[in-house]
C-alpha cells in the first residue's frame, strides 16, 4: 500500500522541512508506527497522555474528492489515499 | 466595588465639560462591563434613526473587571458606538492597555458626547481631564500623531489612543489605534471619533482597582499559564501567531480567494506560515499578561520597506490583502497592512471593498477611467494605491469609503452581487460554505459578518468540548444539523461575554486551556461574585438581546439575517468542493435559531424573553 502523508507548518521542526512522507499501512495506527521511524518524536507531539490524537491537531483523510477526519487511530486507510496532518482553526 | 472603580467619565465635546458618574452596583453586575455596558448605554441614549456621525450619538470606551488584573490581554476595552457602516450597533474590542490604564485613571469607562468646535485631543489623570488643542495632530497619521503627543512633556509615559486620517475623513471602516499595536478595527469606531473632531486620548494614571481575592486570582493564573505552556494547545499558535490558520484554511477549502469566488488559492505556499516565517518574520510579540505572544513584528527591505513599529498582518489580513485578492507577495500584504494601520482602516473591510474593486474592473463595471489605473487582480501596486486613495477618500476611493454594500448601490450595473457583506459589514476569512455555524453567525451577529461573533465549526468535530455549556457532540463542520444551538451558546459565551469581561478570545478557543469553569472562577476571584458558568452564559444572552432589541428598533428584522447569494453556488474544489450555503437552509436554521433565542418568527425577542432576562 502507498499512503501520502503531508505535514502543516506546525511539524517543520520534527520533520525538518520535508513535508511529504510516504508510509505503509491500512490503519492510522500502523501509519503512525511508520511514520515515528522516519519522525522520531512524531507520537509525543501528536498524540496525548491517553494515546488519542491530540485535540490540537486533526489528521485528514483525502481520497480522490471525499475530505474527511480521521477520528480515533482505528481509522480505516486504503491504498492510494492521502493523510493531511494539521493543526485546527481556532479563529484568526 | 471589587474589580470596578465605580466611576464614569463622561466627556461632552460640545461644551466642553467633563463629568464623573457613580457606576451602580447593581448595574454593573447586571451587564458586567465592556460591551455590556456600551450596548445599555447606547440602546438608552439613541432613538431610531439617529446618525451615528451626530454629534448626539455616544463612543464608549468601556473596561471589563478582568482589566484590574494582567492576564491574557485582559487589559484591553472595548469600543462600542452606533456603527455608521452597519447603521446598528457597532462594537470592537481593543487589546493593549487602554483598560487598564483607563483603571489606572480611576474610571470604568469613558463616554464621548457631543462634537468639538476644533480638532481636540483629552489628557485623563487621576482627578483630571482636559480637552486640548489638537489642531496640530489633525492630518497626521497614527505613528506621527503619537510622536508629536509625546513630544510634550507632560505627555510623557501616556498611552496614546488615536484615530489614523480616514478617521477623520469619516471613512465608514475607520480604526481606533492603540500605541501602534492594537486596534479597534471592526464597524468603523474610528470614523465616529473622527465626526467628533477628537483625534486622540492619552491617559496616565496610578491608581489601583481592587480585588476580592488576588491570592485566588495568583492561583489561577499560574494554573492556566503553566496549561498554556505545557499542554500544547497552543504550541502552533506561539509559533507562527495567526498563521497557523492559513494552510489548514486553504486544505480545508475556506480560505477565501478572488472575492469569494474559490476557496482554494494556488499561490498558498507563498503566504501559508512557513512562507512569513521565512520572508517577513523579525520576532514574535505577545500583549500584555500572555505566555502565548501571537502577534507577530515583521521587517523587510525589498520590494517593501517594512516597518517593525506596527503590529504585522495577522491572518484576516494575509486572507483579505493576500488570497482574496490573488496577491502572493507576503512583502506586499505587509506593507498593505502597516498603510490600513498608519491612516487607519480595517483590513477586513478594506480588502473585501478592493476586492469587489478588482471585480468590477474585471467584469468591466469599473473601467480605467472610473479608478485612473488599472486594477488588475494580484498587483500589489494597484492594492496600496487603493487603500491610500480610500483613506484620503480621493477619486474612486471616496465611494469604496462607504464600505462595500453602499459602494455597490452607487456602482449599480449589478455590482451588488459581489459585494460581500453582511448588513453592510464585509465578510471576514473564513467561507461559511465549508463552516455552517459561521455562516448562520454571520447572519445573526448583531454586528453583521463578524467572525469573533461565535467560535469556528472546525473546533467542534469532537465529542465533549465543552461539556459545562452543554455542547459534547461531535458535529461536521459541513453539516447544517445542530448549528443553531451551537451558534446561539457560542455567541453568548464567547462572542458576546469575552468582550465584556474584556479578554483575548484565543486562548477560550477549544482546545485551548481557558475553559468556562476556571473563567468564571477568575471573574469571581476579582469581583467577590458567586457567578456560575449559566450566569455567566445569561448575562451574554441578556446583552445580546439587548443588541437585537436596539437593531430591531433600527427597523432589522428576519429579513436582514442573510447571507451574500455568491454562497448559494457551490464550490467546485478544493477541501469544501460540492458545498454550498442555499437560503432554504439558512432560513430552516433560523427558525430554529430564533426558536432557541425565544424570538419571534420574525426574529424579535418575545416579551417572556425579555422578561426572563431582566429586559422588559
Amino acid at each position: 500500500m502507498a499512503i501520502t502523508v503531508r505535514f502543516s507548518s506546525a511539524f517543520q521542526d520534527l520533520t525538518h522541512g520535508k513535508k511529504v512522507f510516504s508510509v505503509d499501512g491500512d490503519r492510522l495506527s500502523k501509519i503512525l508506527v511508520d511514520l515515528e521511524r522516519q519522525i522520531p518524536g512524531l507520537k509525543t507531539k501528536l498524540l496525548d497522555k491517553e494515546g488519542k490524537i491530540h485535540l490540537a491537531y486533526h489528521v485528514i483523510l483525502i481520497r480522490g474528492d471525499m475530505q474527511e477526519l480521521c477520528h480515533d487511530l482505528d481509522c480505516k486507510i486504503e491504498d492510494g489515499d492521502e493523510l493531511v496532518i494539521a493543526p485546527i482553526i481556532s479563529g484568526g | 466595588m471589587n474589580g470596578y472603580q465605580g466611576k464614569i467619565l463622561t466627556v461632552d465635546l460640545s461644551n466642553r465639560k467633563a463629568c464623573e458618574e457613580p457606576l451602580d452596583e447593581a448595574f454593573a453586575k447586571k451587564y458586567v462591563g465592556g460591551v455590556g455596558f456600551g450596548v445599555r448605554w447606547l440602546y438608552d441614549t439613541l432613538q431610531n434613526g439617529d446618525d451615528p456621525l451626530s454629534p448626539k450619538a455616544p463612543l464608549i470606551f468601556a473596561t471589563g473587571p478582568l482589566a484590574s488584573i494582567n492576564f491574557l490581554g485582559s487589559t484591553g476595552i472595548s469600543v462600542t458606538a452606533k456603527s455608521p457602516l452597519l447603521g446598528l450597533i457597532g462594537d470592537s474590542d481593543m487589546r493593549g492597555r487602554m483598560g487598564s490604564s483607563l483603571k489606572s485613571c480611576g474610571y470604568d469607562a469613558l463616554v464621548i458626547v457631543g462634537k468639538a468646535d476644533s480638532p481636540v485631543y483629552l489628557r485623563i489623570a487621576e482627578g483630571s481631564c482636559q480637552i486640548l488643542d489638537g489642531s496640530l495632530l489633525w492630518g497626521k497619521d497614527i505613528r506621527e500623531t503619537q510622536e508629536l503627543i509625546h513630544a510634550d512633556p507632560q505627555n510623557k509615559n501616556m498611552l496614546v489612543t488615536s484615530i489614523g486620517v480616514a478617521g477623520e475623513r469619516l471613512v465608514k471602516y475607520a480604526t481606533i489605534s492603540c500605541e501602534l499595536q492594537f486596534f479597534a478595527g471592526r464597524t468603523g469606531t474610528g470614523a465616529v471619533m473622527g465626526s467628533k473632531n477628537l483625534k486622540a486620548i492619552v491617559l496616565g494614571g496610578k491608581q489601583k482597582t481592587p480585588v476580592s481575592d488576588m491570592d485566588k486570582v495568583n492561583e489561577l493564573v499560574k494554573a492556566i499559564s503553566a496549561q498554556i505552556q505545557t499542554d500544547g494547545t497552543c504550541d502552533t499558535l506561539s509559533k507562527y501567531g495567526t498563521w497557523n490558520t492559513t494552510g489548514p484554511a486553504n486544505l480545508n477549502g475556506i480560505l477565501p480567494t478572488k472575492n469569494f469566488q474559490a476557496t482554494t488559492f494556488s499561490e498558498i505556499d507563498k503566504i501559508n506560515g512557513d512562507a512569513m516565517l521565512s520572508t517577513i518574520y523579525a520576532k514574535k510579540r505577545t500583549c500584555p499578561g500572555c505566555p502565548i505572544g501571537s502577534r507577530r513584528v515583521v521587517q523587510g527591505e525589498t520590494p517593501y520597506s517594512l516597518s517593525p513599529e506596527f503590529a504585522g498582518p495577522q491572518y484576516e489580513t494575509v486572507a483579505s490583502m493576500g488570497s482574496l485578492l490573488l496577491n502572493g507577495n507576503p512583502y506586499a500584504i505587509a506593507k498593505a497592512n502597516e498603510f490600513c494601520n498608519l491612516y487607519g482602516i480595517d483590513t477586513i473591510s478594506a480588502g473585501v471593498t478592493i476586492a469587489f474593486a478588482m471585480e468590477c474592473f474585471d467584469r468591466g463595471v469599473l473601467t480605467e477611467k472610473d479608478l485612473g489605473f488599472k486594477l488588475n487582480w494580484g498587483d500589489p501596486g494597484g492594492i496600496l494605491k487603493m487603500i491610500e486613495m480610500i483613506s484620503l477618500r480621493e477619486g474612486i476611493g471616496d465611494v469604496l469609503a462607504e464600505g462595500v454594500k453602499t459602494a455597490s448601490q452607487k456602482i449599480g450595473k449589478g455590482s451588488e452581487q459581489w459585494a460581500m457583506h453582511v448588513k453592510g459589514m464585509e465578510i471576514p476569512m473564513h467561507d461559511p460554505r465549508g463552516k455552517k455555524g459561521m455562516g448562520l453567525a454571520y447572519a445573526t451577529s448583531f454586528k453583521g459578518a463578524d467572525h469573533e461573533s461565535s467560535m469556528h465549526d472546525e473546533a467542534f468535530q469532537r465529542e465533549n468540548v465543552f461539556p459545562e455549556l452543554g455542547l459534547t457532540v461531535a458535529m461536521d463542520r459541513k453539516q447544517f444539523e445542530g448549528k443553531a444551538a451551537l451558534v446561539k451558546t457560542l455567541q453568548e459565551y464567547w462572542g458576546v461575554m469575552a468582550d465584556v469581561v474584556t479578554i483575548c478570545k484565543f486562548p477560550m478557543c477549544p482546545p485551548r486551556p481557558l475553559k468556562p469553569g476556571p473563567l468564571v472562577e477568575l471573574l469571581n476571584a476579582v469581583t467577590g461574585w458567586d457567578f456560575t458558568v449559566q450566569d455567566f452564559v445569561t448575562t451574554g444572552e441578556r446583552i445580546f438581546n439587548l443588541a437585537r432589541l436596539f437593531n430591531a428598533r433600527e427597523g432589522m428584522t428576519r429579513k436582514d439575517d442573510l447571507l451574500p447569494l455568491r454562497f448559494e453556488e457551490v464550490l467546485k474544489e478544493g477541501g469544501s468542493a460540492g458545498e454550498s450555503y442555499p437560503r432554504k437552509e439558512l432560513e430552516k436554521l433560523l427558525d430554529e435559531y430564533y426558536r432557541l433565542r425565544g424570538w419571534s418568527a420574525e426574529g424579535i425577542p418575545t416579551q417572556e424573553t425579555l422578561k426572563r432576562l431582566g429586559l422588559n
